[in-house]
């Protein structure tokens, strides 16, 4: 395409302008509210900086910790239901992790459902670490798979020469294979770090100060500017997370045949012993607890209407963010300034969700026909989410052989018959791909689907919140499972594109 | 009874008021207080602000009055009350109105929308059948709570509690409290208009350090009554509820004398739309069935004229509360920011 237009502009171009530019209106919104008599900083905001950072350290920790081991043990370890332990350790990534925190919360404690059922004495799980543990056991799937990805790339080789001369196995792992998945390892903490940055039910249920939850505080106050300002301190965070994000490079090791462990019996219990507990907190215990609310409370106040409007709201998004992916995907291949145009719009994505939510509250009361409209909370999915959809539209875009096209031109086709039965049928899958990931996130999403959902309108997010707030525990069964049933959809989606992966470097 | 069971208590109620109304009719007493059936059907489309805090009870009785009034079209934006005052004052300031009606639990959210002039005058025959007291013009308080010292029956005795609620500071109670919960930010701004800024800091910054910080008063009262805490603070009807639900539960209510411990405080509506639609969906909310339904299942005191107090809660006449205007709480920023400051929020 670039070729033939010479030097005018690629037609994507004036399109997907636009659309970046309305990606980081958020932000302009932000430092216009926050330049109006908010206060820059304050021993507050010390604590609650020291909190965000906090958190996000001890999390990045943990998740090393759990997911570098588990990503060993997935990539190499002969064992038996390979596929099935791999779904399994990943399936915490299907469960939002507010609703982790709150099976959690209501299990642990005086009078909580473990004390109830068992009558063991259970300590509390909240605070700084509550909050830790849950997003550690809900985020450190992200290095487990980088890291896995990473160590399926390396070559068995080097290994192998440590071991002839004479290193042990897990001298080897430490000494040689580690440090050449560092960039994997490193890549998959900053998605925690940034994942951390941006949740909000998890600190506002164990009752953290970070960022997420004092932005909410204020905006519930309606002290919209000291939101914005609280907003801009936490996006400098997220801006240097995702540049350092951008720094970390793949290393381009010539692949060849990777490692394989025969891990004797004792090792294997010893294995399933370390990390048995792990899966039961991440996911069996949540899962019983909704169990035991539902039989004992039963459906009772939940509305179908719930389950409706978060999936029209979430298609909707879908479908609005994979029309606007199409031009500034093909413009972030035509060149270089449409790369540019498709970098902003992945500033969305490391806007959280409240900040997004506070942004679009003012827009929509200076513009008062879409104040508390479906309208501007479709807004808000798709300015989030659209980088999702851009990176899969243009990755099957790329795949794309030019010269077919050429072709069909050359047969006569005009350029539109040419999209309509060449280029179309060939990234319609990409398409679809991009909306489903859209789709799944906006469904999970709950602080903007707070603030700027519709009168009346509920969601299955936002009513497993209210219930929270009042206190009605058992009537989240519903909307909880129906949210961690979605979501397994999305992680499915996940897995396969993760097994292609794993194709290309086994099979050639 | 274990905190769930409990909740399953509360949950069951909410079954009972799917029952017709009328029912419950029988429970009133020398009925001077109107009925739903002395009311006109609502009909047409209204937008109304709930804050919340009293988890489904309120939610029940909107559900009955959508019941009776099938061409009634409904909206409920739900949130933390203080959270909906500032939002109907910044839309307002931006030009956008989107709500008619606005349920408060708490007097001082109400002030707030009062102040800014955006609540609309009641009908006199409306205001009329409140308690003397309880009148003012533009709004109407639904139901009263009093700000109560639920004690630990096991550890401490009605001689023990302190006529005092500044005494506290000097005592060696462990306590608990809700400081998030806009009741309790109202009983602080009692305290400051009585006591001073100065004196209010130094009393929390005191109590801090003893204090034990639950997510509402529900969990305040709770903790109390495991024994957790010795001594919290918390509306009345928490306490009734939970012995409601638990006869022989360890906890029961200690009053201050003329402080801002014993405020009696009221939860209210107003109308933010002119018109007949508003004013005829308040007047619903102080029929005599809503009226006994909130004292009987919330054991919320009814304030209008003829309902009876819940059970369990001793004469509003022996209770010394300070005197105060109800409105005067709205002044809320003030002590957001000093609570703020000592750390406690």
């Amino acid at each position: 395409m670039s070729l033939t237009l010479g030097r005018r502009w690629p037609a994507s171009y004036p399109l997907a302008l636009v659309i970046a530019l309305l990606a980081i209106v958020p932000v302009g919104v932000l430092v216009g509210l926050a330049s109006d008599s908010a206060e820059l900083f304050d021993a507050h905001n010390l604590r609650v900086l020291s909190n965000t950072l906090l958190l996000m350290v001890f999390t990045v920790l943990g998740s090393v910790a759990i997911g570098v081991p588990l990503a060993l043990i997935t990539a190499y370890a002969q064992l038996p239901w390979r596929r099935l332990w791999l779904i399994l350790l990943a399936a915490p990534l299907a469960i939002p992790s507010y609703i982790g925190a709150f099976t959690l919360y209501a299990a642990f404690g005086r009078g909580g459902e473990i004390q109830q059922l068992l009558g063991w004495p259970m300590p509390a799980v909240n605070g700084l670490p509550g909050a830790t543990l849950v997003m550690t056991l809900y985020s450190y799937p992200f290095v487990m798979l980088t890291t896995r990805a990473s160590l399926l790339s390396l070559d068995a080789s080097l290994v192998n020469a440590a071991r002839t001369l004479g290193m042990s196995i897990a001298a080897s792992l430490w000494r040689v294979v580690l440090p050449r998945v560092a960039t994997g390892i490193a890549a998959g903490a900053l998605l925690v770090a940034l994942y951390t940055l941006s949740d909000f039910g998890t600190p506002a249920i164990m009752r953290v100060d970070t960022f997420t939850r004092v932005i909410f505080v204020e905006y519930n106050a309606f002290g919209l500017s000291q939101a914005a300002m609280l907003s801009l301190q936490l996006l400098v965070i997220v801006g240097l997370v995702l540049f350092l994000e951008s720094r970390v490079r793949g290393n381009k090791e010539r692949p060849g045949r990777h490692l394989t462990l025969w891990p004797s019996r004792g090792q294997k219990l010893l294995m399933a012993l370390v990390f048995a507990p792990v899966l039961v907190l991440a996911i069996v215990l949540p899962l019983l607890v909704f169990g035991v609310w539902l039989w004992r409370e039963g459906t009772a106040g939940f509305d179908a209407s719930y389950a409706w409007n978060s999936a029209h709201a979430s298609f909707l998004a879908a479908l609005v963010a994979v029309v606007l992916a199409i031009p500034v995907a093909h413009a972030a291949i035509a060149g270089r300034a449409g790369r540019f145009m498709e970098r902003l719009t992945y500033f969305g994505f490391g806007v959280p969700g409240i900040v997004m939510g506070t942004a679009l509250v003012y827009v929509g009361l200076q513009l008062p026909f879409l104040y508390q409209t479906l309208g501007l909370l479709v807004l808000a999915y798709v300015l989030r989410f659209l980088p999702l959809a851009v990176g899969s539209v243009r990755s099957t875009a790329e795949g794309l052989d030019p010269s077919l096209v050429k072709a069909a031109r050359l047969l006569g086709a005009s350029p539109r018959e040419a999209f309509q039965r060449i280029t179309l049928p060939l990234t319609i899958r990409g398409m679809v791909a991009g909306a489903a990931l859209v789709f799944l996130e906006a469904m999970r999403e709950l602080p903007a689907t707070l603030m700027l959902g519709p009168t009346g309108f509920e969601t299955l997010a936002t009513y497993l919140w209210r219930m929270y707030e009042a206190g009605y525990f058992g009537r989240a069964a519903i909307p909880g499972l129906l949210l961690v049933l979605m979501s397994a959809l999305g992680l499915a989606l996940m897995l396969s594109g993760e097994r292609r992966a794993e194709f290309d470097v086994t099979g050639k | 009874m274990q905190r769930r069971a409990f909740l399953h208590n509360l949950a069951a109620v909410g079954a009972i008021s799917c029952l017709p109304m009328s029912i419950q009719r029988s429970f009133a007493a020398q009925a001077v207080a109107v009925s739903v059936e002395q009311l006109p059907k609502l009909e047409g489309e209204i937008t109304l602000y709930l804050g919340r805090g009293e988890g489904g009870l309120y939610e029940n009785v909107l559900e009955a009055i959508r019941k009776r009034n099938p061409k009634l079209n409904l909206k409920i934006r739900r949130g933390a009350t203080a959270a909906l005052a500032n939002s109907i004052v910044a839309e307002s300031k931006a030009g956008v109105k989107r709500a008619d009606v606005f349920w408060a639990v708490d007097s001082g959210a109400i002030g707030l929308i009062s102040d800014a002039g955006l609540a609309r005058p009641l009908p006199a025959d409306l205001i009329a059948q409140l308690r003397p007291g309880f009148q003012y013009p533009q709004w109407a308080p639904v139901t009263g709570r009093v700000r109560t010292l639920p004690y630990n029956t096991d550890r401490l005795t009605a001689e023990q509690i302190p006529d005092s609620v500044m005494a506290l500071a000097d005592s060696d109670l462990s306590i608990g409290w809700a400081p998030a919960y806009a009741s309790f930010q109202s009983f602080v701004t009692a305290m400051r208009l009585l006591e001073g800024d100065k004196v209010t800091a130094d009393w929390l910054r005191a109590i801090k350090a003893r204090a034990t910080t639950y997510a509402g008063e529900l969990g305040v009262v709770m903790a109390v009554e495991r024994g957790e805490v010795d001594l919290g603070f918390a509306n009345h009807y928490y306490t009734l509820r939970l012995k409601n639900g638990k006869p022989d539960a360890k906890v029961a209510l200690g009053f201050t004398k003329n402080d801002a411990g014993c405020l009696v405080n009221a939860g209210g509506i107003l109308a933010l739309s002119d018109g007949d639609l508003p004013i005829n969906f308040i007047r619903y909310l102080l029929t005599e069935e809503v009226q006994s339904y909130l004292a009987s299942e919330a054991y919320e005191i009814p304030l209008v004229e003829g309902a009876k107090p819940p059970q369990g809660l001793p004469p509003l006449d022996t209770i010394s509360p300070p005197k105060i205007d109800l409105t005067q709480l709205a002044d809320l920023r003030p002590t957001l920011n000093l609570m703020r400051r000592v750390g406690v929020l």
